[in-house]
């Protein structure tokens, strides 16, 4: 054995990543319970916020697909002041090329108002929408929520009324529905409408008091020939609203103006955002618990090894080597831990997604009294997940700061004594 | 020639209440080759001395130069790095990392320096059949008896070719046919290597091989015997 002259090379990661990889499953038990602690808070971090903004894109989902729409063009008075008066004419030209904007799923005209709906007896404030029945129930599904009879279809001089407007009026499939109110400048609108079908609308106030018929039939109603109140537009991701307003915004005439669903329900964007943070305090309180058990791991896993730790620096291991072991090890058990908290997350919110949570009794009637259907939805959007592991991840990363003041302070003897 | 020249040392433990004066006015030089027992009573400052020595501790006074560099005036980065260029340690109670292999214990400080795959390869076969543990190189410490771990340990310290290597009562645990076996392989290890190597003892059969007794009382050499 005779002594050779080495070059010095820098100490590969590759070993301290081996060493962390086998100091995890020194006490298998310990690491598992670690671990499984993370998993678990991730999945009920990720589950919290899923059902969360399932319930709020359901509310999201309800309000625009049965109302508002994502987005509507309109007259730049009509959203003030809401009368046929402040129609507009569409031009198929600025249609098409909305419908050809990246994003944009569907785009359908509207024409709005009141009237008043009567039998031979009573009669009742309704609201009248005027639609384009196939585009509209492409949006909606209203034709699989009738009640009896059909639904309405493109050029039929016959209505569908609401459930609870044809209980109030005593009406039924095939009966006459009389409509009295004011058209277009002011010209007075009354008819004679056969009713084709009854809607139980999910919208319990919109159950009331909703009667649809064919967008032409209600421009001659309302002598509102070749007139729109709106020009609803659809897509399939909420997210590109913004980007589709701006290119609406690009093509539209002066007279117009396009307002997505946050501007035209503002009530609702203040409801989610205020439920939202009630949420997100629970998450902190969930996060400070996390961080409080993966802390007394990491002391315990430091503590234990003092002896170990003297020993390796006294043979030649630099403290700043030495840290980057522990902390490679905290990380190990972060990244363990979030990838199967993921996994086990996805899974699992996966199944809710597809088979939600059916409410009953008082929770069902308030949730349909607020127009939703009576079921616990989730969202399986990504950032669900992945904020909870990048949060899970950045707790690691701050309680790996211990184990590295701790080896920066160590004292050989006084370690190699413990 | 000098490889160790330990001038005035002193070690002063500050209590609470009471000041111990462990190392107490220490010169001694170490020969290179030299097979050195430290011995004295529990509590005399053999392995405060050896710490010193090793870097693993400060002196209050004095200094200790080892080829030349003074260590207690290096930087704790630098002296890290002196230490395992130039030292090897066998400790009482083992200390093998307890997630390697004996294999992997050995290459351990090789790793830290940066050697090649190949010579660690070759390094550490070589160590571990010159300490008769070639067939276990694949055993974790748990899985090796006392004597066995002892002897790895002593692998461990040659692997990095130190200049000298430090035993603090590296027979303690162990039970005679492991001590003798131990002691074997390192005068082996002195004789055909030239590896200096200096003990801290209450062993008599360390003492009956070693070639040189220091012992210390009360953190003073009270004798020096060559044989």
């Amino acid at each position: 054995m005779t002594p050779n002259r080495r070059t010095f090379k820098p100490y590969p990661m590759k070993t301290n990543i081996k060493l962390a990889w086998r100091n995890l499953w020194r006490n298998k038990r310990r690491t598992i319970i670690a671990i499984s602690s993370i998993v678990f808070s991730v999945l009920l971090a990720s589950w919290m916020r899923s059902m969360q903004e399932g319930s709020y894109d359901s509310m999201i989902d309800n309000s625009v697909k049965f109302y508002t729409g994502y987005l509507q063009v309109q007259d730049t008075a009509y959203w003030d002041e809401r009368t046929l008066d402040n129609s507009f004419k569409v031009d198929a030209e600025l249609q098409n090329q909305i419908k050809n904007i990246k994003d944009v799923s569907l785009v359908s005209n509207r024409l709005e108002s009141f009237s008043l709906a009567a039998d031979h007896m009573k009669s009742k404030p309704a609201m009248v929408m005027g639609i384009e029945p196939e585009a509209e129930d492409q949006i909606t599904n209203l034709s699989k929520k009738m009640l009896s009879g059909e639904f309405i279809k493109s050029g039929d001089k016959e209505v569908v009324i609401s459930g609870g407007l044809a209980k109030y009026l005593e009406l039924e499939v095939g009966d006459t529905l009389v409509m009295i109110s004011q058209g277009y400048h002011g010209i007075s609108a009354s008819a004679l409408f056969p009713i084709k079908g009854i809607i139980k609308h999910p919208n319990a106030e919109f159950n009331k008091r909703l009667v649809y018929m064919d967008i032409e039939t209600a421009r001659e109603f309302y002598s509102a020939y070749g007139l729109s109140t709106s020009l609803v537009v659809m897509t399939d991701d909420h997210y590109s609203v913004n980007h589709i307003k701006k290119e609406i915004e690009q093509i539209l005439p002066e007279k117009n103006t396009v307002m997505t669903w946050t501007e035209m329900t503002p009530e609702l964007v203040q409801i989610i955002q205020s439920d939202r943070g009630g949420g997100i305090i629970m998450l902190g309180i969930l996060y400070l618990v996390i961080a409080f058990g993966m802390f007394s791991v990491v002391i315990m896993m430091v503590k234990e090894r003092q002896r170990e730790f003297g020993v390796t620096h006294a043979v030649g291991m630099q403290k700043r080597k030495l840290a980057s072991l522990v902390f490679i090890e905290t990380l190990f058990i972060g990244f363990i831990g979030c990838a199967v908290g993921l996994i086990i997350s996805y899974f699992f919110c996966l199944y809710f997604f597809y088979n939600p949570i059916p409410l009953t009794g008082d929770m069902a009637k308030a949730t349909e009294i607020y127009g939703m259907e009576p079921y616990m939805f989730v969202s399986m959007k990504a950032s669900l997940f992945y904020n909870q592991i990048i949060v899970v991840f950045l707790i690691s990363l701050f309680i790996a700061i211990f184990p590295i003041t701790n080896v920066s302070r160590l004292k050989i003897t006084k370690a190699m004594r413990s | 020639m000098k490889i160790i020249e330990i001038k005035n040392l002193h070690k002063i433990y500050n209590g609470s209440s009471v000041s111990v004066h462990a190392v107490n006015g220490i010169d001694m030089s170490i020969e290179e080759g030299e097979f050195t027992a430290i011995v004295g009573p529990s509590g005399s400052g053999k392995t405060t001395l050896l710490n010193i020595i090793g870097g693993l501790d400060d002196a209050t006074e004095g200094s200790v130069e080892i080829e030349g560099v003074k260590i207690n005036e290096l930087s704790s980065r630098k002296l890290t790095d002196f230490r395992m260029k130039n030292i090897g340690f066998v400790f009482q109670a083992y200390n093998l990392i307890p997630v390697l292999t004996a294999k992997e214990n050995v290459e351990f400080i090789m790793h830290l320096q940066g050697s090649k795959k190949a010579d660690r390869d070759a390094r550490t076969s070589e160590l571990l059949k010159a300490v008769g543990l070639g067939e276990m190189m694949d055993r974790r410490p748990s899985k090796l008896s006392g004597g066995q771990q002892q002897r790895v340990a002593v692998a461990r310290a040659l692997a990095s070719k130190p200049k000298f290597v430090l035993a603090d009562e590296p027979t303690a645990n162990l039970d005679s046919h492991s001590t003798e076996n131990l002691l074997d392989i390192m005068e082996q290890l002195n004789k055909e290597e030239k590896i200096t190597f200096i003990f801290s003892t209450h062993d008599q059969r360390v003492v009956n091989k070693a070639r040189r007794v220091i012992t210390i009382e009360d953190g003073k050499i009270i004798s020096d015997i060559r044989k």
